[in-house]
């Protein structure tokens, strides 16, 4: 290449002017019009794609592309007005098989029409906006032939008539339903939409409604729940196998909707058979059938929960209120720990660990087992009951397990500080007549407690232990000394030093000691005093124990586990025989609550009378008369009688620890107070109750009566006052 | 090196002069590529491996075939210039329109 020619670069017209006529357009036009004929008529091997394209070519390239199109749009519509007659004709069960044969047809030659006329698409078409040829091909088979009126009524009564014959059992040809469907996606999705889908929807809609009346009728809720879901599965394989993927939801909407959301309430609340039967007889299943079905439909869950709360409550209600069940405390705890295991397995297994069934199963609890006001109480003794021999040989993780229940329930109680001081009380008498099982049990339990409450809740309870810790180093220091002085006859003495804050207080009541007794303590006294001055001990008889050694008529040996005024008691009948009931209150000076109860298990029970009794009654009358029992037998050569063992309070002891626990509240109550208002200043009546409360939930529930005369009492103490424009304001006074 | 039949598409100019090339190198151009692939398999041309086209003269397809040589390469990052000379230019934009390339 020259540069000259280079400069003078211009484009120069055609050489050959290609001139065309309207015959040679014509002549063009037939060549194409027939081409396609052949092309339909499954004559395409005997054509030149080349010369065809050429032709095309040449007509768009000339200005002929409107006839062209034209031409191909009335080409194409002849031949699928053709294709439709067909297909009308066909009988029955041949008429979705021809539809899907010209179809495919169809889509073959479209096919090759469109290659051939690619030049056409890619010029024409875009510059005079003209449907392209592939979606032209589309659009004019289904306006000819889906939507030709006759095709299309029949097309829809065949396709949902195969539906409705599968749903009720028989077998249908699937491939085939799938090439029509997949037909009717590709003309457009609102095809497939208007044209099927929406019928589809409906009738499937009118058929389980039908359908549901009919199994509601006749069938129990589990058997309904099994056929629902069957019918559910059915759907969803159906559209995998022969529907749009997008029909799915829809489809499932409408079963859901029919065989479900319709009949939710009927179903829970079915005889015999609802929800609640389900809970009471463990259907796991079932219940986990109904919860997975009820998942998808709006409030099913909801109602579901709701009726598993009112029937968990009104049970755990029945549980807490009946008579029956609260004579024996830890056979109660142990329906309550059982209730519990019952709904938690539920919850795992049919509910997949639902959160808010879970929640909705602590509130139940929470609710029922507060409406008795003894529960921490009995959970107490429970525990108790546990410890001292419930426990006896049980693996330690066996051990963790019941103490970890234990603890469940406690969070559920309301008025922990009521449990702290029955626990207190239960703790001391096991503690001191060394009842407990495992000392690692106790020790496990209370840092649960700490873990839960706080160091302050368990604090005394591990000075209790500490306690009996030191009073063995204690005891170990004084046997030494004593052993070193002469001891001969004297009792062997054990001593547990309390120290008086940790444990539970008791009266501290006194009696006379015998002599030989006596002594011995003194000696004990003066060795604690010397090492801990500036202490003051003071004895505990309504606590202690006694073994004595005892020689009966015929010469029986027995040892004898008493309590401490039970051997005051008895060591005067070494030296008489019989005594009134007067004499022996006088000299022992024991009160005589304690002192009845005490004659009463040294004379009045079977098989430990020591004693006898004149008159024979069971009650102690001030008139009574005790005679030493020589004819005292036992199968055993030691005897214990009248351990003090936990027992249910008793009415008056109930009332007195209740009132104990409100004392104590006050003071906690009023601190809270102080605390708030020291820090906001300036609050109004309710936000200082709603705060009050909100710290001390985790002790115990305020009352906001006892609230307000708290607030009262501060007022007359000028820790606050009134403001003086609104009185339900109050202000803190530095 | 011998090519099988399969593999080579043979074109026909205006003047009957047959060049034969690549199926690959054919590809290139749409138009010839659908021709080729065909779904009507028993279009004429398809089965011989052979396109007439009358309205290309030979210089101008010679040129062609080039092209479609010279278009693999350049794919494949071999980046050359292409000499097109200016009177063929209009010859060989109409033939560029008819082929698709």
């Amino acid at each position: 290449m020259s540069t000259s020619k280079k400069k003078a670069f211009r484009i120069e017209p055609f050489k050959h002017k290609v001139e065309i006529d309207p015959k040679y357009a014509e002549r063009t036009w037939k060549v194409l019009d027939e081409a396609i004929c052949e092309i339909y008529n499954h004559n395409a091997s005997g054509l030149s794609f080349e010369e065809l394209y050429r032709n095309a070519y040449n007509m768009v390239l000339h200005k002929y592309g409107d006839k062209l199109y034209m031409g191909l749009v009335d080409t194409l519509s002849r031949h699928l007005k053709n294709m439709a007659s067909t297909i009308e004709a066909a009988q029955g069960g041949l008429f979705l098989e021809e539809l899907n044969r010209n179809w495919l047809e169809h889509n073959k030659a479209l096919q090759m029409i469109r290659d051939i006329l690619m030049y056409m698409d890619r010029t024409y078409v875009p510059n005079y906006n003209k449907t392209p040829v592939h979606e032209l091909g589309l659009n004019l088979w289904r306006d000819y032939v889906v939507r030709y009126p006759k095709i299309k009524a029949r097309l829809l009564d065949t396709l949902l008539d195969l539906v409705y014959r599968e749903r009720s059992g028989e077998v249908i040809n699937r491939g085939l339903m799938r090439n029509i469907t997949k037909m009717l996606m590709d003309l457009g999705i609102d095809v497939y939409q208007e044209d099927f889908e929406k019928p589809f929807l409906e009738a499937a809609s009118g058929f389980y409604k039908l359908e549901s009346q009919e199994f509601i009728e006749c069938c129990d809720c589990g058997d309904y729940l099994k056929k629902a879901e069957r019918r559910l599965n059915e759907e969803i394989e159906r559209v995998s196998h022969y529907l749009d993927p997008k029909s799915e939801t829809k489809i499932t909407a409408v079963v859901e909707r029919e065989m479900i959301a319709s009949h939710m309430n009927r179903l829970v609340e079915m005889e015999n058979s609802g929800l609640v039967h389900m809970l009471i007889d463990d259907r796991y299943e079932d219940l986990g059938r109904m919860y997975s079905l009820f998942k998808r439909v709006s409030g099913g869950l909801g109602l579901v929960r709701d009726v598993m709360t009112s029937h968990l409550r009104e049970t755990g209600r029945q549980l807490v209120t009946d008579p029956e069940k609260l004579k024996d405390p830890v056979e109660f705890v142990q329906r309550l720990l059982d209730e519990k295991d019952k709904y938690d397995k539920i919850i795992t297994t049919a509910f997949i660990n639902d959160k808010t069934f879970q929640n909705a199963l602590n509130s139940s609890f929470e609710y029922f087992i507060n409406l008795n006001p003894r529960s921490p109480e009995f959970i107490s003794l429970f525990v108790d009951d546990k410890l001292r021999k419930g426990l006896k040989g049980v693996s330690e993780e066996d051990v963790e397990t019941v103490l970890d229940k234990v603890m469940m329930l406690f969070r559920y109680l309301q008025e922990k500080d009521v449990f702290e001081k029955y626990y207190k009380q239960h703790l001391a008498k096991r503690l001191l007549s060394s009842k407990s099982v495992s000392d690692d049990a106790e020790r496990s339990l209370i840092v649960k407690l700490k873990t839960e409450c706080g160091y302050q809740f368990t604090s005394k309870l591990e000075g209790m232990f500490t306690d009996m810790k030191t009073s063995k180093d204690t005891m170990q220091g004084f046997n030494a000394v004593v052993s070193n002085a002469d001891s001969s006859e004297s009792p062997t003495l054990s001593v547990q030093v309390l120290t008086t804050g940790y444990w539970p207080t008791q009266s501290g009541a006194v009696c006379n000691l015998p002599a030989e007794i006596l002594a011995v303590c003194e000696k004990f006294k003066t060795y604690y005093l010397s090492t801990h001055t500036g202490r003051r001990l003071t004895w505990q008889t309504n606590m202690g124990t006694a073994d004595l050694k005892a020689t009966f008529g015929k010469g029986q040996k027995h040892e004898l586990n008493v309590s401490t005024y039970n051997m005051c008691i008895l060591m005067f009948f070494n030296n008489v025989n019989s005594m009134t009931y007067k004499e022996i209150e006088q000299a022992t000076e024991i009160p005589a609550l304690d002192l009845k109860r005490s004659l009463q298990s040294l004379a009045c029970v079977k098989g430990k009378n020591v004693l006898r009794k004149e008159p024979m009654s069971k009650d102690i009358s001030e008139d009574d008369v005790f005679v030493f029992n020589d004819k005292f037998t036992s199968k055993f050569y030691k005897v214990k009688i009248g351990t003090v063992a936990a027992q249910k309070e008793t009415e008056p002891e109930k009332q007195e620890t209740r009132q104990k626990v409100e004392e104590d509240r006050k003071p906690q109550i009023e601190a809270a107070i102080v605390r708030i208002m020291k820090s906001r200043r300036v609050l109004d009546h309710n936000n200082i109750v709603s705060e009050v409360t909100k710290q001390l939930q985790s002790r115990f529930l305020p009352n906001p009566a006892v609230i307000k005369k708290r607030i009262e009492s501060l007022i007359e103490r000028e820790f606050l006052e009134r403001d003086k424009n609104d009185r339900k304001v109050y202000r803190y006074l530095a | 090196m011998a090519m099988r039949k399969e593999d080579t598409i043979k074109l026909v100019s205006a003047e009957g002069f047959e060049f034969v090339i690549d199926r690959k190198a054919a590809v290139v151009s749409d138009t010839l590529k659908s021709m080729l692939n065909s779904t009507g398999s028993n279009i004429r041309d398809a089965e011989l491996g052979e396109v007439k086209l009358p309205e290309i003269s030979t210089p101008v397809l010679e040129k062609v075939c080039e092209f479609f040589y010279w278009s693999l390469q350049f794919s494949n990052g071999i980046e050359t210039e292409f000499d097109i000379e200016p009177e063929m230019t209009s010859d060989l934009m109409r033939a560029a329109n008819l082929l698709h390339t």
